[in-house]
């Protein structure tokens, strides 16, 4: 326990100082990618690796938080961070549209039922005029400030809002494995039936699970409309980013408190490097690696990558 | 097994990290040039890479062709430096467009940006640009917003979708007055994407502005799985012309939908896009015959303009393809580019800039069929550019408009099926 | 009058199709619980074999199709003793992502091997249409129909009338029982994984005449394989033979009658809305 409190502080030390070694926007905006997709992978993780239910549509909620802010933003020039609240509740209020009805439905039909909704809402946003359209929506260039949310000298703000966000998402992880929700969604997650007998509200828990996951991922949706300053439905409601939340809680190690962390720290890097270096031969290989990865994941080693670092595991 | 995952990771995190490195300086100079060059549209990227790096062997090397620095070796004004083209694929995500114009400008150091074919992706990348001050040059993206966001650094040589939509309004009033035919109502049958969007809101615009009814307006969902029920719709708006926006897909879709329920309207007027993929009149066969559409280039302008035949016949040499409007336009925009660079003088950003806002090339400068290339000094679009309406005649395509730049008359109306 | 009767007609062409490629994705899970999400993707190779065999050998889609089905079938085995068999008893989610990870993998085999443009067919056997009082049906759609048609049917009749079929249902039904009754289910699952696959090669063969291939053509009708399913019952052939047709009528319906661009939110609502208020579908096994 110790030990692992000292690994958490020195890497948390090394996330901080990390900018100042590496001055070059692009590390940094790998890094900022790295912990956005940690956060929102955490997020996942709630409702999937500890909760047991797979969805592949919470890029719903990345969307609804990028537009949510942006709409406000543009039409009613609301500050960013307001908007990221409003995300919040938007967000919060699909969960509870969403779940309450679908929690009934077991595993398989739940998580087609993610896909469709994911789809559908893709489908809305690409013909309802009011939040643009196809065409998206451009945010103003405005002067550089923490209130406006917008800085273009430097990464730097956007690294350590980003960094304040992955913290807070840890804890929040951190938080609902020690609490009794936490409890609730392992004992649902392994036996439900026996769950039930004792009294636990499986859907209440359920949907307590989905709406922490909906909000972290909706502020990394606020989050990244900020950073770079155009959304569109295909860049924020596609199915890949739902698909490559799962991908990573699962090659981490799912219900596992650092599984998301480790799976964005291995996952982000290979999706970058194979663009690079295979770029233009590329053509399907990175998508061929990632597959093989999580096949050979799931088959092998279904606790993830983070057993390897725990002592005895569960 | 522990310690293997552990290095593997570090290890790819610090190879990505380390990865970009700057080459030395010299008498070279470095053009950043994304494109999709993976996922999607990774063809038409590729044929865009190969239109610009055939301008910068043009640009760099001795040619006798009445274009700017074809004659000379490089950049007279530079001492004769070369153009060096670093390339970044931004696989359709706008942020990864954003992502790669970083690293172009901070880590290869280029001097100026070109790219990036979508707009959605155009848009994010050349605001990288705008805040670093490099300028970018955009030959082929069409979404008018992209010029109205009051950029500084951000200059486009193609014309936007809406001169294009206007182009067919001044298409169908001219073959009304030469042809003696009712041209209106039409009906309009767009993808719902930024593409289709974009050019239904300017249709719409300029079908009132030239006095044309629209009957009927269908928006569908891009890649769908049959269109009987919008091609239904469509017979019963009984419209003289169709004007369709559509990817590839859905091009070819629609057309054989068309020959099952009898659907042959006066004109079938595609915009660009899917009706003018090479993969269309190969699918379709005679079935595509006498489709109309519009183009920004075609293979046989080079029957009035010379040069034109002969920048093809290099292309098609050094690639064993056809040349065709995408790569056409990334080769345009690298040679204005180069231009302003050599009148400028220098690398300097702001004075590649004010060269830029200088440019002035004539018709006969360019292979493409613009009066000229003269950037707007508010918007920075090109005001001298325009497009072309082609024609399948006997499975090939021939430009039928403008007049004076046509290789074959129009047919008019469109055939029915059954007399074919 | 006739624009009704032309809607109602292509709804049940296209529904056909879709019911055809259901009924793979609802045998196998119906013998042995498994969701395959790659099951478009397989449609996605069977379409490109079939384009293949068209451009290298000149072989017409509908004279490729039994060459095209018995390789798929070959595939579909392949893949149950190669991949499906480590998780058979696996907790769910790693069935999900393995078989989630296939579609992605083969998805990124058909861009790399094949580039991401589009292909079709240029001059098929079957071209043109009939025009019956009225109304339009196209040759290649109501081939497709009928071969769909046909499959779906001898499908059911083996099932219901083999040994090998019963054998399959036995599976279904009670795996342990059956092994005592003297039944590999080993070999029962590779037969249903065959089968399964197989049935996706003949949609694909038959879609190949007028329809074009790209290396995501398998996410469209996959999702609506997953719908028609959900709605027809997971595990009852005969269900996702009505729930194809359902789907494909309320797909062209709702684009004729709403708006085109919302029709494929109709049909995913109409999804959510079968399994929320009746989660077993219309014939399914609750």
């Amino acid at each position: 326990m110790k030990k692992g409190l000292c690994l958490f502080f020195i890497f948390v030390a090394l996330l901080i100082v990390f900018p100042f070694f590496f001055r070059n926007p692009f590390p940094r905006h790998l890094l900022i990618m790295i912990m956005m997709y940690a956060v929102m992978s955490i997020g996942w993780n709630i409702i999937g690796g500890y909760g047991g239910q797979v969805t592949f549509g919470n890029a719903a909620f990345f969307g609804v938080g990028a537009y949510t802010s942006s709409v406000l933003l543009t039409k009613a020039g609301l500050s960013p961070w307001t908007g990221m609240a409003a995300g919040c509740v938007s967000s919060l209020v699909l969960a509870f549209i969403v779940g309450y009805p679908c929690f009934r439905l077991k595993g398989h039909y739940f998580a087609i039922a993610t896909i469709a909704i994911g789809q559908i809402m893709m489908g809305l946003f690409m013909v309802w005029d009011f939040v643009g359209a196809a065409v998206g929506i451009y945010l103003p260039i405005l002067p550089q400030s923490f209130r406006n949310f917008e800085f273009h000298a430097t990464k730097l703000p956007y690294y350590y809002i980003m960094l304040a966000m992955f913290l807070f998402a840890i804890g929040v992880a951190f938080l609902v494995e020690r609490s009794r929700l936490g409890y609730y969604l392992r004992a649902i997650k392994d036996d439900p039936d026996g769950a039930r007998s004792v009294g636990v509200n499986i859907r209440r828990c359920k949907l307590y699970a989905f709406c922490l996951s909906a909000v972290l991922t909706s502020i990394c949706g606020t989050f990244y409309a900020q950073y770079v300053l155009y959304i569109d439905p295909p860049s924020t409601f596609g199915l890949m980013i739902s698909i490559d939340l799962c991908i990573i809680s699962l090659i981490g190690g799912l219900g596992k408190l650092f599984g998301p962390v480790i799976g964005s720290f291995v996952f982000i890097p290979l999706v970058e490097l194979t663009r690079v270096y295979l770029g233009s031969e590329g053509q399907g290989i990175d998508l061929m690696l990632y597959s093989l990865l999580m096949i050979a994941v799931a088959i092998l080693r279904p606790q993830g990558l983070s057993s390897l670092f725990a002592r005895g595991g569960r | 097994m522990r310690k293997a995952i552990a290095c593997f990771c570090f290890l790819s995190l610090v190879l990505c990290l380390g990865a970009f490195h700057a080459h030395g300086a010299g008498k070279e100079i470095k053009i950043g040039v994304i494109y999709p060059l993976t996922g999607p549209a990774a063809s038409t990227g590729h044929v865009l890479l190969e239109g610009v790096k055939l301008a910068a062997d043009i640009i760099n090397n001795r040619y006798n062709l009445n274009m700017p620095l074809a004659k000379t070796e490089g950049l007279p004004n530079l001492g004769g430096a070369k153009i060096v083209i670093v390339s970044g694929d931004h696989q359709a995500k706008p942020d990864v467009g954003m992502a790669e114009a970083e690293r172009l400008i901070t880590q290869e150091k280029v001097v100026a940006l070109i790219g990036a074919y979508h707009s959605a992706v155009t848009a994010t990348a050349s605001q990288s640009a705008e805040r670093y001050g490099i300028p970018f040059v955009n030959g082929d993206s069409t979404s008018p917003t992209l010029t109205e966001r009051g950029f500084q650094w951000f200059f486009r040589t193609t014309p936007s979708d809406q001169l294009f939509a206007e182009n067919f309004f001044q298409f169908l009033n001219d073959v009304k007055k030469k042809k003696r035919v009712e041209t209106a109502p039409v009906v309009i049958f767009n993808e719902n994407t930024l593409f289709g969007a974009d050019t239904t809101k300017f249709m719409e615009k300029f079908a009132k502005q030239y006095g044309y009814k629209v009957a009927g307006l269908i928006s569908y969902p891009a890649q769908g799985t049959q269109f009987t029920s919008e091609v239904q719709r469509l017979k019963g708006f009984n419209a003289h012309v169709l004007l369709q926006t559509s990817y590839v897909a859905d091009a070819i879709l629609s057309v054989k939908t068309f020959k099952e329920l009898n659907f042959a309207p006066d004109a079938v007027l595609g915009n660009d896009a899917g009706h003018v993929d090479p993969e269309f009149v190969k699918s379709l066969g005679s079935e595509a015959n006498y489709i109309l559409s519009r183009e920004v280039w075609a293979l046989d302008l080079g029957a009035k303009k010379p040069m034109l035949k002969t920048v093809a016949e290099m292309f098609e040499k050094r690639t064993g393809k056809p040349m065709d409007g995408s790569s056409a336009r990334a080769f345009t925009a690298m040679i204005v580019l180069a231009d302003a660079i050599n009148r400028a003088g220098s690398t300097e950003p702001a004075k590649i800039r004010k060269a830029l806002l200088e440019t002035n090339l004539k018709a006969d400068q360019l292979i493409m069929p613009w009066d000229g290339v003269r950037f707007d000094p508010k918007t920075h679009q090109n005001t001298l550019g325009r497009g072309i309406i082609v024609q399948v005649q006997g499975e090939r395509y021939y430009t039928v408009w403008p007049f004076d730049l046509a290789t074959k008359d129009v047919v008019w109306p469109f055939p029915k099926w059954d007399k074919r | 009058m006739e624009i009704f009767a032309q809607t109602v007609v292509s709804g049940l062409l296209i529904g056909f199709l879709y019911a055809l490629i259901a009924v793979g994705l609802t045998m196998i899970f119906g013998v042995m619980d498994i969701v395959n999400f790659a099951h478009g993707d397989y449609l996605m190779l069977a379409m490109y074999f079939a384009y293949w065999s068209y451009a290298l050998l000149g072989i017409d889609p509908l004279y490729s199709l039994p060459a095209v089905t018995l390789a798929l079938f070959v595939l579909g085995t392949a893949t149950y003793y190669l991949l499906i068999k480590r998780i058979i008893n696996a907790p769910m989610l790693s069935q999900i992502f393995v078989t989630f990870g296939l579609l992605i993998f083969l998805r990124g085999l058909a861009q790399f091997l094949w580039k991401a443009d589009y292909r079709a067919v240029p001059h098929c056997l079957l071209s043109g249409s009939l025009h019956v009082s009225g109304v339009y049906i196209g040759l290649p759609q109501l081939v497709a129909a009928a071969g769909a048609v046909v499959c779906n049917g001898l499908i059911f009749l083996f099932l219901k009338k083999t040994r090998a079929g019963t054998a399959l249902e036995a599976v279904a039904e009670d795996k342990e029982a059956a092994r005592l009754m003297g039944i590999n289910s080993d070999r029962m699952f590779a037969l249903a994984w065959g089968i399964g696959i197989a049935s996706v090669g003949v949609a694909g063969a038959l879609l190949a005449s007028f329809y074009y291939v790209f290396p995501e053509v398998g996410g469209n009708f996959g999702l609506i394989a997953f719908v028609v399913v959900a709605l027809g019952g997971f595990g009852s052939v005969v269900g996702a033979f009505i729930a194809g047709i359902v789907v494909g009528l309320v797909e062209v319906m709702s684009g004729y009658l709403l708006a085109p661009s919302i029709k494929f939110i109709v049909v995913l609502g109409l999804y959510l809305a079968i399994v929320v208020a009746r989660p077993q579908g219309l014939l399914g096994k609750a």
